[in-house]
């Protein structure tokens, strides 16, 4: 009995000790949270996102385009124009139109009466501004400056002025148009030019004029990043627009299978990671009703080390490329959630440019057999009869072809490959390394063959053709030919493909036949599949998503699609009670 | 017992270093620049990818010979400076590690103190009921051969997934920001139960089944017997049986400290709870070397000091130890 006296006090110590650590710590949790919101968001106005933020801090500088939290160019800071990518058209957004006054002078009118958050007035001078930042060499921007043949950026009245020293890089240009975010001067201005360019600036920096501001999530830790809608947005009485959620919270992502989890559990409206075949029902929506059930977003390409036999020859790159059974990858992989990529490379939305006859002439499909004879007929024969073809001077050829460890639908299309490959004589052999050796290695071309799906959709074919075609060749490659791919001809191509306005249609045609032929004809990389533009919809709270039949708008949150139409899909959602 | 702590204290010493050179090291032998990763996460245009390699190096200070690198390191580690995140630049990777920690503190401490409170009590008392012995050792074997992880993931797919009693994922509420306020704190409680669970429950099993062992052994030692035949009461008899047994299992709690840290990263990540493991895995996934050292160093520093904590408070429980440290055994 005395024991138990005396234990009692001491338990009920023990659990108060523990009750007050705990609340320590949900304290320091608190304190380290930055900015709050002082209640819970409403779940009928709130739009739940994922799929886009990989990265647990909430930075908001629009000059780091490749992590700057989502929505950060699109739903808070906005471009001069917009591109519909689907229609292909630019749609005039912070700018009320735009056109080249002489071969290499484009005017930009400024739209009247845009307000940034802070309640100033946007002018051309913030627009000029906002491109001249680009000048920094550190910018990741800075090609605009660097290789369009840009000279000056002036403001005249309502207007900019953009002045080109010879041909301009038209199609360079036009990208900028849609992904150059126009800042504030009186806020920017105050920041250093590094801060400009790779720092993290504080919410407090996000004084722009799209149609969300910043509410709270700037935080190491914090589990979302949350906007609020603005009431004063300019395009609600300009155009008559209002993006229908009043609050847009982009979840930090920490693996598929968690995202996924809460998607199931109703927590998640807007879903674009990417889930299985399998997790499309119910009231789980996608773009299409049937197979792909997605649009395709970019094309996964098998890039071969053309430095390296029997690689160089564009004989065994094409019998390589009649070797991969696609039909599997698609099947095995994907169970018909992507579809088969041109043999040009060139995403749908670029289908009106794909020469048919060239792709007759010069393309390719699986083929074993013709794969053989290509192989045969240039001269790759198995003369020591192990099965596998030898190179030219007898000796073995073995291969080895790699994708990141852990992207398993990728693991799984390099062992088809090697499969298919095997049928028709090729050794490759898959590994998985991890993507930081991988992109290490890529760079400094140790590798034979690697699979990379870098470049998104966007208003011109020319990012495909840079990408695959750039010169010169660098040390390290780490974003452009990987395949170290050495044509001037197609480089030269290239360049005057980015020199030719796409209203000059026949020429541009021309230019764009031409660099599929050349394309077609080396195979310097083999266009696999079209990697989809993962979108499920959860239509309980939220309806009229996008979709083929009606609402023809990109479906997802992912960076640089918000300024494309991915905003269209929020400003014609409705809310599920309401209709 | 001052010569004892000087001991221990330059052990830890010795091991901090060679701890602290190896999370150096490890990270800039592996294979990848991160400074190359970043820059191919960034999809850099070539025409900036020059000036921001050559910044990016000197701002991670990788522009100097290693042997450089390694006592800026030191120097750096003094000033509390982890360095900068790469994924995060140019956060400072001390400001991550603080942001995440309370949620990591927050499962650990009341899993590691909870279940050896209540692991010990229990193998005690089953040491004593057949009936309860029966049920308690299987279980307990059971749980502590289960990996956290594991557990972690049917604990989400039973009480989360099929039968929707907590949250799948996350420390609060999607809706919530953290703020002193009822909701959030009921909504923190409810999204805590089950990671902690996880860890609590492996735990457990480990304790309870040392505790019961331990037990039967001091109630068979000479000095229960003798205490026994002297008509000593048989609570005690136990209540002595337990203090003793009690010494090992605190020696078995500096032990396990490394693996219950271990178990937590798991079960973050199972989770989406944003504690150290969550952030660990962003780290390893983003090839963030600093980040993933200024953690490391965090759980070697913790484990370390846990563990002198545990040895000063050994000399204070265990009268013997001052002895012979004393007698100069």
């Amino acid at each position: 009995m005395s024991r138990s006296r005396r234990r009692g006090p001491l338990a009920i110590g023990g659990a108060v000790l523990l009750a007050a650590l705990v609340a320590v710590l949900l304290g320091a949790t608190v304190a380290g949270a930055g900015e709050r919101s002082a209640f819970a968001l409403p779940r009928a106005q709130t739009l739940y996102m994922s799929g886009s933020q990989w990265s647990p801090y909430g930075d908001v500088n629009p000059a780091k385009t490749w992590d700057y939290s989502t929505g950060t160019i699109g739903l808070a800071f906005e471009t001069p124009f917009r591109y519909d990518p689907l229609a292909g058209k630019f749609i005039p957004w912070l700018a009320t139109n735009g056109a080249w006054r002489t071969s290499n002078v484009y005017v930009m009118t400024i739209r009247s009466g845009v307000k940034f958050s802070d309640g100033t007035l946007l002018t051309p001078r913030d627009v000029k501004y906002s491109f001249d930042l680009l000048k920094i060499p550190t910018h990741a921007q800075h090609a605009l400056w660097a290789s369009t043949g840009l000279q000056s950026v002036k403001v005249v009245g309502r207007t900019v002025v953009f002045t080109f020293a010879g041909k301009p890089g038209y199609q360079q240009f036009d990208f900028y148009r849609y992904n150059v975010a126009i800042v504030p001067q009186h806020v920017f201005s105050k920041f250093s030019k590094v801060d400009l360019t790779t720092g993290n600036l504080s919410p407090s920096a996000i004084v722009a004029t799209g149609p969300y501001r910043y509410l709270s999530g700037a935080s190491s830790t914090a589990q979302t990043f949350v906007w609020q809608r603005r009431g004063d947005w300019w395009a609600t009485k300009a155009l008559s627009l209002t993006p229908a959620p009043k609050y847009v919270v982009d979840i930090h992502n920490t693996s598929n299978a968690a995202a996924f989890a809460n998607f199931q559990a109703g927590n998640i409206d807007l879903f674009n990671n990417f889930a299985p075949r399998a997790a499309i029902s119910g009231s789980a929506k996608t773009y299409f009703n049937k197979a792909p059930f997605h649009l395709g977003a970019n094309t996964t390409w098998l890039f071969p080390n053309t430095t390296r036999k029997p690689l160089n020859d564009p004989q065994f790159r094409r019998a390589l490329a009649y070797s991969v059974n696609m039909n599997q990858i698609l099947v095995k992989s994907y169970q018909g959630l992507v579809n088969k990529a041109s043999p040009t490379g060139l995403l749908p939305i670029w289908s009106k440019w794909i020469d048919a006859k060239a792709v007759a002439k010069y393309g390719f499909s699986y083929n074993p057999t013709k794969a053989k004879a290509i192989l045969a007929a240039a001269g790759y024969k198995d003369k020591d009869g192990n099965g596998y073809v030898e190179n030219k001077d007898g000796s073995d050829i073995s291969l080895s072809i790699q994708c990141p460890n852990g992207w398993s639908d990728w693991m799984t299309s390099i062992q088809v490959i090697a499969d298919s490959a095997k049928s028709v004589g090729i050794k490759i052999t898959p590994s998985y390394p991890d993507y930081g050796t991988l992109v290490d290695d890529r760079g400094h071309a140790r590798f034979d063959l690697v699979l990379a799906n870098d470049r998104q959709y966007s208003n011109t074919p020319w990012t495909y053709y840079q990408y695959i075609f750039q010169l010169p060749i660098l040390d390290n490659q780490t974003t452009v030919n990987y395949e170290r791919f050495s044509s001037q001809k197609a480089w030269d191509l290239t360049q005057l493909l980015d020199r030719t306005p796409t209203s000059n249609t026949k020429a541009y045609q021309t230019v764009m036949t031409q660099l599929q032929t050349v394309f077609m004809k080396n195979l310097p990389a083999i266009p696999l599949w079209y990697n989809g533009m993962w979108a499920m919809f959860n239509t309980k709270y939220w309806t009229n998503w996008p979709s083929a039949t009606g609402g023809h708008y990109t479906t997802t949150a992912w960076n640089n699609y918000w300024q494309m139409t991915s905003i269209d899909m929020l400003t014609h959602l409705r809310a599920a009670n309401s209709s | 017992m001052t010569r004892y702590l000087l001991r221990k204290i330059v052990i830890y010493l010795v091991t901090f270093f060679v701890a602290v050179t190896i999370d150096w090291a490890i990270p800039r032998f592996m294979p990848g620049d991160p400074v190359e990763g970043l820059l191919a996460r960034m999809q850099a245009q070539p025409e900036a990818a020059a000036h921001l390699s050559g910044y990016y190096t000197q701002a991670f200070g990788f522009d100097v010979p290693l042997w450089q690198q390694y006592l800026n390191f030191w120097a750096a580690l003094f000033h509390g400076d982890l360095g900068l995140s790469i994924a995060n630049f140019p956060t400072p990777v001390t400001e991550l590690i603080w942001g995440a920690l309370p949620y990591t503190l927050a499962l650990l401490v009341p899993a590691i103190l909870l279940s050896f409170w209540a692991g010990n009590k229990v193998g005690a008392l089953a040491a004593r009921r057949k009936v309860l012995d029966n049920t308690v050792l299987p279980v307990g074997y059971v749980l502590t051969a289960t990996p956290q992880m594991w557990l972690a993931i049917i604990l989400a797919w039973l009480f989360a997934s099929t039968y929707a009693f907590f949250p799948v994922t996350g420390a609060y509420s999607l809706a919530l920001q953290p703020e002193w306020s009822l909701e959030f704190t009921r909504s923190f409680l409810h999204h805590w139960i089950l990671p902690f669970l996880a860890l609590f429950l492996v735990a457990f099993g480990g304790w309870a089944i040392g505790m019961r062992n331990m037990i039967i052994y001091e109630l068979e030692a000479d000095y229960s017997n003798y205490l026994a035949s002297l008509g000593a009461p048989t609570k005690l008899v136990r209540k002595y049986a337990y203090r003793n047994a009690l010494l090992p299992q605190i020696t078995g709690l500096a032990l396990a400290l490394g693996a219950v840290v271990a178990g937590a990263i798991v079960v973050e990540i199972v989770f989406a709870y944003p504690g150290l493991g969550t952030l660990t895995l962003n780290a390893i996934e983003n090839r963030d070397y600093f980040l993933m050292q200024g953690i490391f160093l965090f759980l070697i520093v913790g484990v370390l000091i846990a563990n002198f904590v545990i040895d000063v408070a050994y000399v204070i429980i265990d009268p013997r130890t001052r002895i012979g440290m004393q007698g100069g055994a």
